[in-house]
């Protein structure tokens, strides 16, 4: 992604272009009768040219942002340039949201040759006022996060009180389906207090002591004065393709070699139009090469080998770093392996374990091993002392 | 036997003192980024010392955290919000907070007659609409670091509600 946003930026460096942002997007405050408030936002100069802007306040809450619009102007030489605007709520509004827009407009500048591009920009930086709901009142959303076969389903609630008064008593009771709609579990969680205005999450752990698959959570929170329906699919054993084995036959330097990649499809469906990309790099980050497989289905459950083509016309021998990614659906497995490059030989090291970069390991183990060392040696001394040299001493 | 309890003393002040600068010596040294440390660039960089993972979660409880094993260098890429974070080694660090402000970044460039390539260069959502003269005449979305193109004259990009 970010190098695609470079490659996108370098285009626009070359090319006529418009350009401004502004920071925050989006400024968030909880409403207080008659409130008065400065609200400051950066506005940035991508472009890096002089330019004029014009600000003004658009939406609901704009009646209540005076003297907004104005004209201010930024020389190239100024990255971002910092503005205000006041605020002045009501002593009254209705329970929600409340929105209002200020537009950034960048003016059209004079006509300078071929660099026009006769068009305008505008950037928007939004205010969102939450005023409270009368009495009790809650948001709340579930997520599921997906897990093996045998691990926890976690199920977290995240419950925003967005009344006037704290929330004293919030759990959920949750039912979990089958992808043939039967129940197969139900649970309540534990209870939570959350103060208004703020959020609390209940978290539970579900044991996924069932077959591979597609699930369904459908809980109702209750809260003190309601409660909200809620609904989360969530999947059991991942949907996943790992890398197993890469054999290469025939190997030459110089000559174009044949990867044959064992991959296990984990999933208990087949998946389709997969390819693996692999990058190498040598000790200093430069790559080295770049290869992709062919296109290949995989069965559920099933192995399949794919096969990559590595020209090595160039390459010297020696140790490279490889990083190989399986691209599924939108979905990248990627394993980090070392590849090992003789005149006849290419030994793939790191598949089967984890590569640990034994450095921090040693930290961590060294920490242990002083702090046990220095604690057994004060407990010898406070022993050797209280026990036996003070005795002594006495006597 | 004044002697004996004094030393009695001076042993139970070392022992204790020592048992401090242990702590303090097995304590993650937590770096970098300082505490309420605001950013508009999504891409953070840690530094920590004498700790194995880094949690990063949206609440103080952190009940639900993101877990990184920690390495020199380690940069992670975050979404606009606020976050607590912290080190956790032999011992636990002290609790950080972090914020990554949004930023709205639009870029437009000529592509045809009338044609523009529209971008977001910055790290939300942006939800563009499209003017000819004051004429409404689209609304697209584009996802961060994504170019889409459009027919008009005038572009307004606001971060979207999704």
């Amino acid at each position: 992604m970010n190098k695609l946003l470079i490659l996108l930026i370098g285009i626009f460096m070359i090319s006529s272009v418009y350009a401004l942002g502004v920071t925050p997007a989006r400024t968030t405050m909880d409403f207080e009768p008659g409130l008065s408030r400065q609200v400051g936002f950066e506005v940035i100069n991508s472009g890096e040219q002089d330019m004029k802007i014009v600000l003004s306040a658009q939406g609901e809450l704009a009646e209540y942002i005076p003297s907004t619009t104005r004209e201010a102007e930024i020389l190239s030489t100024e990255k971002s340039k910092s503005f205000t605007y006041d605020i002045n709520l009501p002593a009254d509004m209705e329970p929600g949201l409340h929105t209002a827009d200020v537009h950034i407009m960048q003016l059209p500048s004079d006509y300078s040759g071929e660099s026009q591009i006769l068009a305008t920009v505008a950037v928007v930086t939004q205010i969102y006022v939450y005023v409270p709901y009368p009495g009790k009142y809650a948001n709340a959303k579930l997520f599921a996060y997906n897990a093996n076969q045998g691990e926890d389903v976690k199920l977290v609630f995240s419950v925003i009180s967005a009344g006037e008064f704290d929330l004293t008593s919030v759990r959920a009771n949750v039912d979990i389906y089958n992808k043939l709609n039967e129940k197969i579990d139900s649970f309540n969680t534990k209870e939570i207090a959350v103060a208004s205005g703020t959020k609390g999450e209940i978290v539970y752990n579900w044991k996924a002591d069932v077959s591979i698959g597609e699930y369904r959570a459908a809980a109702v929170l209750i809260y003190d004065e309601g409660t909200i329906n809620l609904e989360e699919i969530f999947t059991v054993g991942s949907k996943e393709l790992e890398l197993q084995e890469i054999s290469v036959n025939g190997f030459s330097l110089g000559e174009i070699a044949k990867l044959e990649m064992l991959v296990e499809n984990k999933w208990s469906e087949p998946i389709s139009d997969a390819h693996i990309e692999t990058k190498i790099t040598n000790d200093e980050g430069d790559s080295v090469s770049s290869f992709e497989s062919a296109n290949y289905d995989i069965g559920a459950l099933e192995k399949q080998v794919f096969v990559s083509y590595w020209d090595t016309a160039g390459v010297r021998a020696g140790t490279y770093d490889a990083e190989v990614s399986i691209n599924y659906a939108d979905k990248a497995s990627k394993k980090n392996l070392q590849f090992q490059v003789e005149k006849n030989s290419l030994t793939v090291v790191g598949l089967g374990y984890v590569i640990s970069n034994a450095d921090d390991e040693g930290e961590g183990n060294g920490l242990v091993v002083v702090l046990i060392i220095a604690i057994v040696f004060l407990v010898l001394i406070n022993l050797l002392w209280f026990l036996l040299l003070r005795k002594r001493l006495k006597k | 036997m004044d002697n004996v309890y004094k030393f009695d003393m001076m042993l139970v002040g070392i022992t204790l003192l020592a048992l401090l600068f242990l702590v303090g010596y097995v304590r993650p040294l937590v770096i970098s980024p300082l505490n309420d440390y605001e950013t508009s660039d999504s891409e953070i960089l840690f530094s920590i010392e004498k700790a194995d993972t880094l949690l990063i979660d949206d609440n103080y409880d952190f009940t639900t955290p993101r877990e990184y094993n920690i390495r020199e260098g380690l940069e992670i890429s975050l979404e606009p919000g606020e976050y607590y974070w912290k080190a956790v080694g032999i011992l636990g660090s002290e609790i950080r907070m972090l914020t990554i402000k949004s930023n709205v970044d639009l870029r437009i460039r000529k592509l045809g007659e009338d044609s523009f390539g529209v971008v977001n260069g910055g790290n939300v959502r942006l939800n563009v609409d499209v003017y000819n003269g004051t004429e409404l005449v689209d609304k697209i979305k584009v996802d961060v670091g994504e170019e889409n193109s459009a027919n008009g004259d005038k572009f307004v990009g606001g971060m979207d509600d999704e």
